[in-house]
């Protein structure tokens, strides 16, 4: 009797820790860029809208790496003018110029928005102003996916590509994992330990409706969208010890893709429809990969002693994954037509690589924050934010 | 431990075989559709889902390396959310916070070498006394929750606490336990009984715990 009262009394405490800590501390994230690229000059724009459209134009800029803004009137090879000011049938017109040195107009663009739409409005100017200078498909309009909290209460939140507007789309009192997006965008695939067991979720971001695709007793792990949308492939230990196994989100049935005595998970698709995936059955986790239909198992990396948890490049041309060496684990990623392999990252915790659907960047976790590495290593973005967030999935374009 | 506590424990396990059968463990995985959140939450649903710019609240920071909680306010207003869709009331309850740590006793832990699922010789007398109570309890079903220390990939974690848990199963089950007894999850990485970035705390993580 007096173990049960004691065990209710940790519990009252616990609660009651947990509520009085809810202190307003706003989540504050910010990145910062080393310092380079291309000067350009990004004058306030004129008109009195609510937000603040060329800091965002010229903070977006600033974390591509590539351009370095400059005050209004600096010397610079380009330069960025613009309005944003109520009217229209929407309720505000924002109008935008890039020029060159010369004065001539690159771009001269004008939106009709609502008052809600002016910070997208922000992130597609830059990302109009990026494409039209670079030749790349800009981030700045884009969103990552994370797991935040732990602890007793876990988040999955969709944030903005700059880490602002995070939105919470499910909390859960157990455990939530591994997020992957649909191609399109419009749902995330996640495991949730609700009910105390795994099971594999798929969610309608718009709607917040979902569905319970995989509950088989043992793991249900690692989901990861097909290029296509059709097929969902993620690991089951239901016959024994986990295997690989692809869904069609059509007709609801698994089909088995491996067959070996190790671990094998983390599968994640080639644009080809082969997968790429983790497995011990040489003695420590490695990658290997497969074909569509299954069949021998390629080995892929053979530096260090751990390489788990790939990324594919939206190209399919890169494989990032999780490289341990000397005891600490660092993000790599290889070249998959030149079999080239490349440590990018410096910390010591870096786990769950996440591609930028352009495949110039490359989110992660420490564990606690997120950041991000260009993919060629010479670019790093910090998100400075409270709180811990993991499992980072960088959404696709799309909707 | 008193009779009281095993009854407890029993009729918890009960419930929780019970909620399985329901949800339709051991059957196909039958895509069944969530009850959508919202207002409509039951008390002590654990999860609750939003349409996107619609949860009405933030999210609880949690921060390891400081110790410390704090909250994102957030919520409510979408620069991509439908404009004019009035924000949804708050929940009727709030998801039940599940433990961080471990809430099961000493006696019933089994831990494990760093990337190693061997049962230690440390350990065979853990495993043998639950597995004798099992044999002379045969209603009562055990969890055999696995768990890893934080380094490494989740997911990969998440294999190798099954693996330490399928090993308490094997030598339970050469000591007569039946298997119909047993159940197997592994929680991976995601709930460690200590926070620390140590090899103290992270030995502490890397266990079986016999949940009954």
């Amino acid at each position: 009797m007096k173990l049960v009262e004691k065990l209710f009394s940790v519990l009252i405490l616990l609660f009651g820790v947990a509520s009085l800590v809810h202190a307003q501390i706003s989540l504050d994230i910010t990145k910062k860029v080393e310092s380079g690229g291309t000067p350009i000059a990004i004058a306030p724009f004129s008109g009195g809208a609510p937000e603040d459209i060329a800091g965002i134009v010229a903070a977006d800029l600033q974390r591509t790496g590539k351009f370095a803004p400059q005050p209004p009137n600096a010397q610079a090879n380009y330069s960025v003018t613009g309005q944003a000011s109520p009217g229209g049938a929407r309720g505000y017109i924002v109008q935008f110029q890039l020029s060159d040195a010369q004065g001539g107009a690159l771009l001269n663009l004008s939106f009709d928005i609502p008052a809600n739409q002016l910070r997208p409005v922000a992130h597609r100017i830059s990302d109009l102003i990026y494409e039209k200078l670079t030749g790349e498909k800009g981030l700045a309009g884009t969103r990552i996916a994370f797991v935040a909290g732990g602890g007793g209460n876990w988040y999955l939140v969709v944030a903005d590509a700059d880490g602002q507007n995070p939105q919470v789309i499910l909390r859960s009192g157990q455990p939530i994992m591994s997020p992957s997006w649909a191609p399109d965008g419009s749902k995330l695939a996640y495991v949730s330990f609700e009910g105390r067991r795994p099971q594999i979720v798929v969610q309608d971001v718009y709607s917040g409706a979902r569905r319970v695709v995989s509950a088989a007793p043992g793991i249900n792990g690692a989901p990861s969208w097909a290029p296509n949308g059709q097929r969902l492939a993620f690991t089951l230990s239901k016959d024994g010890n986990p295997e690989i196994y692809a869904l069609d989100l059509a007709t609801q049935s698994p089909v088995r893709l491996t067959s070996n005595g190790a671990i094998d998970t983390e599968p994640v698709w080639l644009p080809d429809g082969g997968i790429v995936f983790t497995s011990d059955r040489g003695g420590s986790p490695q990658l290997y990969r497969i074909g569509a239909g299954g069949g021998a198992a390629q080995r892929l990396t053979f530096e260090g002693d751990y390489n788990a948890r790939p990324a594919v490049s939206p190209d399919g041309r890169y494989v990032a994954m999780m490289h341990r060496r000397g005891g600490r684990f660092y993000i790599a990623v290889m070249d998959l037509q030149t079999h080239q392999f490349r440590v990018l990252t410096s910390g010591s915790n870096a786990e769950s690589p996440s591609f930028a659907p352009n495949g110039k960047m490359i989110v992660y976790s420490d564990g606690q924050r997120l950041a991000a590495i260009s993919t060629d290593g010479t670019i790093q973005q910090d998100f400075a934010l409270r709180g811990r967030a993991r499992d980072p999935a960088w959404a696709p374009y799309g909707r | 431990m008193s009779n009281y506590i095993r009854i407890l424990m029993a009729a918890a396990s009960l419930a929780l075989l019970a909620s399985c059968a329901s949800t339709g463990e051991n059957t196909d995985p039958i895509p069944q559709d969530m009850p959508q959140s919202e207002a409509t939450g039951q008390p002590g649903q654990e999860a609750y889902s939003y349409a996107y710019g619609q949860a009405p609240g933030g999210y609880d920071t949690y921060d390891t390396s400081s110790g410390t909680y704090g909250s994102y306010p957030g919520g409510g207003t979408s620069d991509y959310g439908q404009s004019g869709a009035p924000a949804q009331p708050q929940p009727p309850e709030p998801a039940m916070p599940g433990m961080g740590g471990s809430m099961v006793s000493a006696d019933r832990i089994v831990y494990f070498d760093f990337d190693s699922a061997n049962i230690r010789s440390d350990s065979q007398a853990i495993i043998e006394s639950n597995a004798n109570y099992l044999r002379g309890n045969p209603r009562i079903i055990t969890q055999l929750e696995g768990h890893t220390d934080e380094r490494g990939s989740r997911e990969y974690n998440i294999a190798l606490g099954e693996r330490r848990a399928n090993a308490v199963r094997q030598v339970m089950s050469a000591m007569g336990v039946s298997p119909q007894q047993i159940r197997v999850v592994s929680y991976g990485e995601e709930r460690p009984a200590a926070n620390g970035f140590d090899e103290q705390s992270y030995a502490l993580n890397r266990r079986v715990e016999i949940v009954y």
